[in-house]
């Protein structure tokens, strides 16, 4: 073809194809994306109690494969039983992938998900609001797991789990240090601690450090959340630059700069084989790290201990926050008030959170992964799930419950979390890398928050 | 064909380079799916015959829905494909033979639908799907898309040489303007189509940002996009499994979704080269 | 493949039949149901859905309620960041390892493949489209467990050869060139038999020519060769262009993007949109891509034309 022709009959196209764009531009309105949604305000998007004795009908529930799912799916059972004519459909489903384009393309949305608490405030305008059915509970839920689902007032999931950080060591590497876990009170404790370890053994890099950005920002609000703060305020506002954070990021710099860290992805090979090898003696993490020596870590099984996290400052909280989910009722599922009626016996039901966090087939001893977020479910004195094998037979429950009131409130999640992790997740491993300050992370991370997420987000 | 001279040493070796660089990844994939685990890992580069498994076929047709991957994949292609590969030649034809107005038009439609990057349109896609009620089917899959606009640009060029003669003797003979294109220019031009037939399969088997997109319920799931899924599946689906387990399924998910194209081209290899190479010798 | 050959569309049979009215009904409608199913399809997912983004691309919108009218906010937004700006960079980066590359590959070995005495000739250009004829997803999974830093196949070989091993997918350095192996591995194959095909088309005569003037091997593949087949090539590379900078499947299923983002591509940053439900900001996106891309062809097609 002649390039005059090729280039002619482009342009006569893209003629074409401008009058058309007018035309359908003009009274065409309806097909907009004005009316595409769901055509309810989110002020009319309150969801309330079915109001019939004898509720019926289908639902589809979503849960992220693994452990998880088939704690739950054994508890559909017992839902059946106080619920005889509601058919659950449990799909094991890539929720972080399929959840946002099912909410954007409207159709087969299920009727109710287990999400992330990061990530329930981003997605919120596809959720019910479920003030009115939380209202009678709302008194007894931990604080910290209410103000993560809560976005302008309203809250958007069913808080289920609570993460308290806890310190996980090995217990017989201490020993023979001649170091007495009990010691370890603050973090210039640990740091000492991990000195002396690395002065014994010089391969030794005891204290694990996060590697995966989205992880390690998680990980980094757990340290946050021990002294009350987190990346945004009630009102959205940023609230990075602080000396609480600095005092964190500070405190990682300097492990990392005095070699008494091993940066590794969570429970990836790397991680596993330094935790075997007694490289990794502290982990910091969340109270679900406990999977790792009861699953991925043969050879070091029943010598992992956990204990509170240090503190900050003298007398501060030995613990923090780190993940944990909720369940959120998308506004396009087909029976939300029965997906409702689901999650209020699995949460708040005595025959629903025993059987979730009981003994089952998969957690022969409970689930001992994560702890209720609701009161009457955590109770120090009435264990859900027994001692661990895995951690030489430690009863990790009172361990666990009283770290989870030692979280402090105040620390919501702003709908941009995730989006953040680009940006101060990134960061974080640069400063590992030696690329970056604290002082440049803050204000860096800082900068570009606020200009790509913040101010985007009105 | 033409020069006489016979090639250097060294034009073996480059050439013995490429083909075992091209070779390498697929061979080291086959191989390694039907090793134990855990030597996957230890010694990635040994070959022992002798030790050879199933294990991991067997373990991955337990994790992974790749059955209903297939199913769908082929459904797809048979539709889409289909409609291509009888409807591009057509609108080749009309573009190659026939003068009509408003065909620069439409040609620059075409031109315009080639250059334009198919991730441009997945959100407003997704979202006419939406309105059309169409999300987890099988038209969602198979019409945006179809009747691709390559194929229609390359099947004008092959059917520009196809001669006139051979069209207006058939006219006299009575036959309609579908007629010809039925009896006619579809046998002439089938080493063309044979070409087209390979490169369609290929790019619709490949196709993933879309059925990513398209496809929520996991029976309504492409082979690939099963494929990409595959590691989040096997390591949630069995508690504690480790790292070399994951790896084994997936070289041996991999290795499955290998064969069928390599079927489909080794059978039409002759055809699809000469095809491509056809249009050129013909200008 | 064919775009290098012009006289095709000049031989119309209109040529022989002077007006349209002589021609029987039949055959002046024919062209029209030819080309409808192609117009359909084009309307209803190509136009519809592209004015469909237009709008939504001045407005702020996460795909459930109502959509909120920001005029050019989304677009300056996007001119204004570095995220934008460092998908396109990354993106031409890939170009530059890639298509150089190819081309000078693709054509050496076409140039050897086109010798008829060379022996195993059927095979070697078979062999080189296997690559091509594998599933993409299926072979990004293979590359992210040969390239794994710690238990890849590659650093295991590297060390063996006692050459240091590499963070092919963990660092910034190395995870843009592992995804341009990826990508010249998949699609080099396919580029050899296509500018095969342009080598084909250059008479015998015009080498005989040459070699009865004496001129040494190297000297006839520049000074013939290339400027013979240089409209395959511009063509190879705008193919190659336009599928490099769609480039999406790769780094989403290697990389994830990362490590820093530095694998973030133009088509991945796009998608990034979806997945945060931002809509609006998404569509502009995707109309600064469609911009760029004509923008890239025209430039192109103008290329092809000086050459003439």
């Amino acid at each position: 073809m002649k390039r005059t022709q090729l280039r002619r009959r482009a342009v006569a196209a893209a003629a074409g194809l401008t009058a058309v764009v007018l035309a359908a531009c003009g009274p065409d309105v309806s097909s907009g994306p004005e009316s595409g949604g769901t055509g309810t305000g989110p002020s009319e998007g309150t969801l309330a109690a079915p109001d019939t004795d004898a509720p019926s009908g289908e639902i589809t529930i979503w849960d992220r494969s693994g452990d998880l799912f088939e704690v739950f799916d054994g508890v559909i059972e017992r839902f059946n039983e106080r619920y005889p004519d509601i058919v659950v459909h449990h799909e094991a489903v890539d929720i972080d992938t399929k959840l946002p384009t099912t909410l954007v393309a409207g159709a087969d949305v299920p009727d109710g998900v287990f999400l992330d608490d990061a990530k329930v405030a981003g997605l919120s305008d596809h959720f019910y609001d479920l003030s009115a059915v939380l209202e009678p509970y709302l008194g007894d839920i931990a604080a910290q797991k209410a103000e993560v689902n809560t976005v302008d007032g309203r809250i958007y999931g069913v808080p289920w789990d609570l993460n308290p950080g806890l310190l996980y060591y090995r217990a017989d590497i201490l020993d023979e240090a001649g170091i007495d876990p009990a010691s370890i009170e603050t973090y210039d404790d640990l740091f000492a601690a991990a000195e002396q370890l690395k002065a014994a053994r010089p391969d030794a890099a005891p204290i694990h450090l996060e590697k995966e950005p989205f992880l390690g920002q998680l990980w980094l609000e757990m340290f946050a959340s021990q002294l009350g703060t987190s990346l945004a305020d009630e009102d959205g506002e940023l609230r990075l630059d602080s000396p609480e954070y600095l005092q964190i990021l500070t405190w990682l710099d300097e492990v990392n700069k005095a070699g008494l860290g091993t940066r590794a992805e969570y429970l990836g090979p790397a991680d596993l084989a330094t935790l075997e090898s007694g490289q990794q003696v502290f982990v910091p993490w969340a109270i679900w790290w406990d999977f790792a020596p009861q699953q991925l870590l043969p050879q070091t099984t029943g010598q992992w201990r956990a204990m509170p996290l240090p503190a900050w400052t003298d007398g501060g909280a030995r613990s923090g926050a780190m993940g944990g989910s909720s369940f959120v009722i998308p506004r396009d599922g087909q029976n939300p008030e029965l997906a409702w009626l689901f999650y209020e016996f699995l949460v708040f039901d005595p025959e629903g959170f025993q059987a979730v966090y009981g003994p089952n087939a998969i957690y022969p001893d409970g689930l001992n992964t994560s702890v209720p977020s609701y009161a009457p479910a955590a109770d120090p004195a009435t264990p859900l799930f027994g001692p661990l094998a895995a951690l030489g037979g430690q009863d990790l429950w009172p361990v666990a419950i009283e770290a989870g009131e030692q979280i402090p409130g105040g620390t919501p999640i702003p709908s941009w979390w995730a989006g953040a992790v680009d940006y101060l997740g990134d960061n974080l491993q640069r400063m590992f890398d030696g690329e970056l300050t604290p002082e440049q992370v803050i204000a860096e991370s800082t900068e570009q928050i606020q200009t790509n997420l913040v101010d985007r987000a009105s | 064909m033409r020069r006489a001279s016979r090639p250097a040493i060294g034009s073996h070796v480059f050439l013995i380079v490429l083909t075992a660089a091209f070779l390498a990844p697929v061979v080291w994939a086959v191989l390694s799916s039907l090793k134990e685990p855990a030597t996957i890992i230890t010694d990635p580069l040994g070959v022992d015959p002798g030790s050879f498994t199933l294990g991991n076929y067997r373990a991955m047709f337990e994790d992974v829905p790749i059955g209903s991957g297939f199913l769908n994949t082929a459904i797809v292609l048979v539709l889409k494909g289909g409609l291509t590969l009888f409807f591009a030649p057509l609108a080749g034809f009309a573009f190659a033979k026939y003068r009509f107005a408003g065909q620069n038009v439409i040609f620059g439609a075409v031109l315009l639908t080639l250059m334009l990057p198919t991730i441009v349109l997945v959100v407003p896609l997704l979202l006419q799907m939406r309105e059309l009620g169409w999300v987890n089917t099988y038209q969602a899959l198979v019409l945006p898309g179809a009747v691709d606009a390559f194929a229609i640009f390359w099947m004008r060029q092959v059917i520009a040489a196809v001669p006139d003669e051979l069209l207006d003797a058939a006219r006299v003979d009575g036959c309609g303007e579908f007629r010809i294109y039925v009896s006619i220019v579809l046998p002439v031009i089938r080493p063309g189509l044979a070409g087209l037939a390979v490169l369609t399969v290929m790019n619709i088997y490949n196709d993933f940002v879309w059925p990513v997109v398209v496809t929520s319920q996991e029976s309504m799931q492409t082979l690939q996009v099963v494929l990409a899924t595959l590691a989040q599946n096997i390591t949630g689906n069995r508690i504690g499994a480790d790292f070399a387990t994951v790896w084994g399924e997936l070289l041996a998910a991999s290795s499955i979704a290998l064969i069928p194209l390599l079927v489909v081209f080794v059978l039409l290899q002759r055809h699809f080269i000469n095809g491509i190479l056809a249009g050129s010798v013909k200008g | 493949m064919t775009i290098t050959r012009s006289a095709a569309p000049a031989r119309r049979p209109s040529g022989r039949r002077p007006t349209a009215s002589r021609r029987p009904s039949g055959r002046r409608l024919a062209p029209y149901a030819f080309v409808l199913p192609f117009v359909v399809l084009f309307l209803a997912f190509g136009v519809y859905p592209l004015i469909y983004t237009f709008r939504l691309s001045f407005t702020s919108w996460s795909g459930s309620g109502p959509a909120q009218w920001v005029g050019w906010d989304n677009y300056t937004y996007l001119l204004g960041s570095d995220a934008f700006w460092s998908s396109l960079a990354d993106s031409a980066v890939l170009w530059l390892l890639i298509v150089p590359a190819q081309v000078v590959i693709a054509l050496i070995a076409a140039v050897l493949l086109n010798n008829a005495k060379l022996r195993m000739r059927g095979f070697y250009r078979t062999v080189a489209l296997v690559p091509f004829v594998t599933p993409l997803v299926a072979m990004a999974q293979i590359w992210i467990v040969v390239f794994d830093a710690d238990y890849g196949a590659v650093n295991r070989l590297l060390g063996a050869a006692g050459l240091p091993q590499l963070d092919w997918l963990t660092s910034t350095t190395w995870a843009k060139p592992t995804l341009a192996l990826l990508f010249l591995w998949k699609t080099t194959g396919f580029a050899i038999v296509i500018l095969l095909s342009g080598l084909q088309s250059i008479p015998a005569s015009v080498y005989e020519a040459a070699e009865l003037d004496g001129a040494s091997r190297t000297r006839q593949l520049v000074s013939i060769t290339v400027p013979l087949v240089r409209r395959v090539v511009l063509f190879l590379v705008v193919m190659q262009t336009l599928a490099v900078f769609q480039m999406f499947a790769e780094p989403y299923v290697v990389t994830g993007g990362g490590p820093y983002g530095s694998t973030t591509t133009a088509g991945l940053y796009l998608y990034e949109h979806l997945g945060r439900s931002d809509l609006g900001t998404g569509s502009a996106n995707s109309f600064l891509l469609v911009a760029l891309v004509m923008l890239i062809s025209l430039l192109f097609v103008r290329l092809l034309r000086e050459r003439d």
